[in-house]
């Protein structure tokens, strides 16, 4: 149940950080596949230390992941984290068949007992 | 009233063998519910059923029967005995408004007559999980389920070209 919880929270830094039409832009341009800060940066008219606020974001999330080589820092598209969305109505639906499941099962039983 | 958006809404229907009444009083009699309210071996602790209009709902639950963490923590809507029963963790026990993680939601239980038993109705209303960024951009998150497809659709699409 603990787990439920960190799950919810990272689902949350998810939400939070597709909050933003830039990050969101960003999201879009890793699914054709890694990119450098700077060549991500680009494409936006902010200067490089919001635009690094931004992609701090992102990687604090999970969405992304970043790595230095050199002078250059190249950002991939974290596809896992994005699952955690579009599992999440799933569980609900999960959680509720069972608990059916054991409500059914306690009120048949119930039947029978008496 | 009663309207289901699919994007972020689940709705459940099952036919239990057992008359209604049974079924009505496995969730308002707190024996009754703690028994299956959460998944063995987790153990429920029914703090407060008060079923009526505005009445609390408080659960808690345990791994090892002696620390409970919160669970449940909503008031009831509406309450027609035997009929149907509606709650919502969007307000609190104490009528305060809440943020439940990761988003509130309205779960509506309905139980009718079926030859075989009760014909059992879940209909669970989620908040969009959006609403809290309103502010910052509607359009892009026009629903739980759009959103993620597609956002899925975007990286894999992109990807592949």
């Amino acid at each position: 149940m603990v787990f439920l919880m960190a799950k919810y929270g990272a689902l949350d830094d998810v939400l939070v950080a597709l909050a933003d039409p830039t990050r969101r832009a960003v999201i879009r341009s890793l699914g054709a596949g890694p990119a450098s800060v700077s060549q991500l940066a680009k494409s936006f008219p902010i200067t490089l230390p919001s635009f690094m606020k931004h992609v701090h974001m992102l990687e604090s999330s999970g969405l992304i992941e970043t790595r230095k080589s050199g002078r250059v820092r190249t950002c991939t598209l974290n596809r896992d984290r994005l699952l955690l969305l579009d599992n999440w109505l799933d569980e609900q639906r999960a959680l509720w068949e069972q608990r059916t499941d054991r409500l059914e099962r306690l009120v048949t039983d119930h039947q029978e007992n008496r | 009233m009663t309207t289901i958006d699919p994007r972020c809404d689940l709705t459940l229907e099952r036919v239990i063998r057992a008359p209604r009444s049974t079924v009505w009083r496995a969730w308002t009699d707190p024996a009754l519910l703690q028994r299956w309210w959460v998944p063995a071996p987790t153990i429920a602790r029914i703090d407060r059923l008060e079923v009526q209009p505005g009445g609390a709902f408080v659960t808690r639950m345990s791994d090892d029967g002696r620390t409970f963490s919160a669970h449940t923590d909503s008031i009831f809507l509406v309450v027609e005995p035997q009929e149907r029963l509606v709650f919502t963790n969007a307000i609190d026990s104490s009528w305060h408004p809440a943020a439940p993680a990761p988003v509130p939601m309205t779960a509506e239980i309905i139980l009718r007559e079926h030859p075989e038993g009760t014909d059992y109705r879940v209909v669970v209303r989620h908040g969009d999980p959006a609403d809290r960024d309103r502010h910052e951009e509607l359009g892009f998150f026009e629903g739980w389920g759009s959103v993620t497809n597609a956002l899925a659709a975007l990286a894999e699409g992109e990807n592949a070209a």
